[in-house]
């Protein structure tokens, strides 16, 4: 346990039953796991352990806990039970919801006035809004709605010594101070507990049709790839779909029931002589199944959207050279998830080359999920940056005494 | 004044030709667009490079000078507004646009790149840069990110934020640094999602790399003529609730109408509240929600709806829309230009606050607002030469900005804190709100000389409130509109 001398596990049980109630605290190991019910818990917990020097990881459902370098803490703050939809303003389109809350029960509750939080991130239906937020989550959906961080208006988080702070407001437009809920968004725990999030709304996708076409080769879809992104067409997601044998392009449209024939027919034009098939909802589930995948390494790899075609040709290439099971799954905007099946060292040397190769481009390799005793020999984040040192200010900055995930972040931030 | 040395270390930096330090020279930078605060700096520098920037910042470093960063200086908070004898760093010769990158949808450009220039270097590719401010087309990027600029376009499109990918930036020690990427979600903080809008507190930016759109297929404009705002207002909330995004839902009152029309002859139809819906996309999907729009409009008592019939017609829409700010000398000896947000649902009550609160202090104010996103434009009409009225113009202007604080909404929407809104912030925050807000700022600037006394409010002082509008010397050489 990484208290400091003065305090035992039992002692720090007693404190934390006293904040939360003891039913809400337990013991497994060497960590105390204490479930907080509101934003003054959780600021009250931070502060004793603050004091105490006690590491804390905040823990929604624990979906991506095995994301990063690894925390042992002495405190699992569990939010599972801050988990309520505060407000949802649908006039204004915009709601305000707890860090606990699951992303399925959350979307449920919007969906009854015909709004969503345009986010579709991994295993929604035990992922935590907090979580999803810490981690930076998001699927396919990126490709028209835009990032997660252009869909939070604001936060609440508690800092480490206990500071209630809230960042941005409850309106779309807004500049007044500086974004901290962007600073907040990915950064892994490391430098505040956020308790509550405020999302911008998007009116829900009412009608869509997913398209799909076959080919052998990645390449095969450059053509139709370029045609579609350079089109006046607003997809709602592209994907490739690439395993050992063959490869698969979605495309999915939202639009008015009236002007869907056109569209597949603008799609048809697009794509040439690729023959487009409609297929169903589940083909969007293949970012989830390749983090599902048991025993595989999970990469997220970040290239220019000019370049996937070519990048999955070569990862192709790579399974049949290095006769590695590689699945892959990548977005039109260029981020790329990868499952390998392989042994370490055959995985770490494929995560080198990417690095290297897409150096200069400016893209990166984090291998998301990496089995336990590959986690402690990779830099798992591959973080090039010159401003590392102004990262790790901020850090310094806002949890001096290194309380909030430690180690877990980019540079061991 | 600088000392003789401090002067003679810029010179090295930027040479001769890249140093001001004369008065009457240096009389040109001693505001920006809110040009009732004044501030004389001790010099100007005009660098061409980022190592000439970074020559500069260290020179501020070593001595502790206080340095503010430049572009146009269309800012309407005083957000450029210089350090008693601290530096002026401008960016103006930092314009030329570095990359086109049309198959991974980018450019790169130096901050003294001009907003419209990057549509105009872009669109015969048949793509545009989204955030589209009202200056445009003398605004420049350096001061767009530092401001996050929206637009009238920012309800569907986003912000300077939004279309953001990477920038270098020289902190206020002097070391250069990359924040984000061209490729998204770089491993680390999302240093320029926080630097962007930081208002130039952070440091100075001197290369950024930004997201471009294609341009849509079709963009159909409508007006649309109501008894009041109220009702216009109640459209939008029905044209939202009807699952529709639109690129630009406007609304002007009928004293703005009637300033629009006297100073460019939009031909708007004179009503209690006008609406202006603009929708974007491929041509069918526009057909069919326009269609639904304008029967919203009928739905909602529309006396008129009016749907633009050609491009012309269409910028004339726009040219009026753009002008209502600038157009209120028609109507009104003074005015001032406040910038303010509130949820949508809040406009009603709150239109009928601001008319309240006008008619128990005996003043006018016009309303333009950005009705998507709830961002109002109170502009407040008064006449100097009535003893006592600006005091009351400028105590209403600012009871204005509490009010829409007291409706869950914003100081600020677009226009930035600066100098002119840092006590309203203190109003909006909490002490532990904004003392967090200051960790970020200690981190990138432990000696406070990077844009301070911005921002952030201090102790109140004498003359501490939002000014009277006073154009600008580009608006008054009618070669840009702001608001």
């Amino acid at each position: 346990m990484t208290t400091a001398a003065a305090i035992t596990r039992e002692e720090c049980r007693t404190r934390l039953a006293t904040i939360a109630g003891a039913e809400r605290v337990v013991s497994t190991g060497e960590t105390v796991t204490v479930a907080a019910s509101d934003v003054e818990q959780i600021a009250e917990i931070l502060r004793f352990a603050n004091s105490n020097g006690i590491a804390v990881t905040p823990c929604g459902s624990g979906t991506k806990q095995s994301w990063g370098n690894a925390v042992e803490a002495g405190i699992l703050l569990d939010l599972s039970r801050m988990n309520k939809l505060r407000e949802h303003a649908w006039q204004d389109m915009t709601c305000t919801v707890e860090a606990g809350c699951t992303w399925t029960v959350m979307q449920a509750e919007l969906a009854h006035h015909g709004q969503m939080v345009a986010l579709d991130p991994l295993w929604p239906e035990r992922a935590t809004v907090g979580g999803i937020v810490a981690a930076n989550d998001g699927g396919c959906l990126r490709l028209k709605y835009g990032s997660l961080r252009d869909l939070i208006i604001g936060m609440t988080v508690v800092l480490a010594d206990g500071t209630i702070a809230k960042t941005g407001g409850k309106v779309v437009k807004n500049v007044a101070g500086y974004d901290l809920h962007k600073l907040m968004t990915g950064s892994f725990g490391t430098l505040g507990v956020i308790s509550e999030v405020n999302f911008r709304l998007h009116p829900l996708e009412s009608n869509t049709q997913t398209w799909t076409a076959v080919a052998p080769e990645p390449f095969q879809f450059e053509h139709a790839l370029r045609g579609l992104l350079d089109s006046q067409l607003t997809p709602s997601s592209v994907q490739l779909r690439l395993s050992e044998t063959e490869c698969e392009l979605d495309i999915k449209i939202s639009a008015p029931a009236e002007c869907m024939d056109e569209h597949s027919a603008k799609l048809s034009k697009i794509c040439g002589v690729m023959e487009l098939s409609p297929s169903d909802e589940t083909v969007w589930q293949a970012r989830q199944e390749l983090h599902d995948t048991a025993n595989a390494v999970v990469l997220k790899i970040s290239t220019l959207p000019n370049d996937l075609c070519l990048l999955c040709s070569e990862l192709q290439d790579w399974s049949a050279k290095k006769g590695m099971e590689i699945a892959v799954v990548a977005q039109a905007n260029g981020l790329v998830t990868a499952a390998l099946k392989t042994a370490p060292d055959a995985a770490i040397a494929l995560i080198h080359h990417l690095r290297e190769r897409l150096r200069n481009a400016g893209g990166s390799v984090v291998a998301l999920q990496v089995p336990s005793p590959l986690r402690s020999t990779l830099d798992v984040w591959g973080c090039e940056s010159n401003a590392l040192p102004l990262m790790k200010e901020i850090k310094r900055r806002f949890d001096p005494n290194r309380i909030l995930n430690p180690g877990r972040f980019v540079g061991n931030i | 004044m600088l000392p003789q040395g401090h002067i003679e270390e810029l010179r090295a930096a930027v040479g001769t030709d890249g140093l001001i330090t004369g008065e009457s020279q240096l009389q040109t930078y001693e505001c920006d667009g809110l040009t009732n605060f004044r501030v004389m700096p001790g010099a100007v520098v005009l660098p061409r490079t980022a190592a000439e920037v970074q020559a500069v910042v260290r020179v501020c470093a070593r001595h502790k000078i206080p340095f503010v960063s430049r572009g146009a200086g269309t800012g309407l908070s005083g957000g450029a507004l210089p350090s008693a004898g601290g530096v002026v760093i401008s960016l103006a010769r930092m314009n030329r646009i570095l990359e086109v990158n049309i198959a991974d949808k980018y450019v790169v450009v130096e901050p003294g790149v001009i907003n419209a220039h990057v549509t105009q270097r872009v669109a015969p590719q048949g793509y545009f840069y989204a955030p589209d401010p009202s200056s445009q087309s003398v605004c420049t990027i350096g001061g767009n990110v530092a401001e996050n600029s929206g637009g009238a376009h920012c309800l569907k499109y986003g912000f300077t934020v939004t279309h953001t990918l990477a920038l270098e930036v020289v902190l206020p020690n002097g070391e250069i640094v990359q924040l984000g990427s061209p490729t998204l979600d770089a491993p680390g903080y999302d240093l320029a999602g926080v630097f962007v809008g930081s208002e130039g507190t952070l440091g100075v930016t001197t290369k950024v790399t930004l997201r471009i759109v294609k341009r849509p297929e079709v963009v159909q404009t409508l007006l649309a003529a109501f008894d009041s705002p109220q009702a216009a207002g109640q459209t939008v909330s029905d044209i939202i609730a009807a699952r529709m995004l639109p690129s630009a839902l406007e609304i002007m009152d009928t004293l703005a109408i009637e300033a629009a029309e006297a100073a460019v002859h939009a031909n708007y139809p004179m009503c209690g509240g006008l609406l202006l819906v603009e929708l974007d996309g491929p041509g069918s999907e526009v057909d069919a929600l326009m269609r639904q729009v304008l029967e919203i409009c009928r739905n909602n008592g529309a006396q008129e709806t009016r749907l633009a019939q050609s491009e012309a017609e269409r910028m004339l829409v726009w040219k009026g829309r753009k002008a209502a700010f600038a157009a209120m000398g028609r109507i009104s000896p003074n005015y001032i230009v406040q910038d303010g947000v509130i949820p949508r649902t809040a406009l009603p009550r709150v239109l009928s606050e601001i008319d309240r609160m006008a008619t128990a202090v005996g003043l006018r104010v016009a309303n333009v607002f950005h009705a998507g996103d709830g961002n109002l434009h109170p502009l407040v009409l008064y006449d100097r030469s009535i003893d006592g009225q600006e005091e009351k113009a400028l105590d209403l202007s600012y009871r204005i900005l509490h009010l829409c604080v007291d409706n869950g909404g914003s100081i600020t929407g677009e226009h930035g804190v600066g100098k002119e809104k840092q006590e309203a912030l203190g109003y909006m925050f909490s002490e532990p709100d904004l003392d967090t807000m200051q960790l970020i700022r200690c981190a990138f600037d432990p000696a406070n000389i990077s844009n301070p006394d911005k921002v952030f409010p201090r102790t109140r002082l004498c003359g501490d409130k939002p000014g009277p509008y006073t154009p600008h010397p580009l608006e008054t050489a009618g070669i840009a509109e702001i608001f």
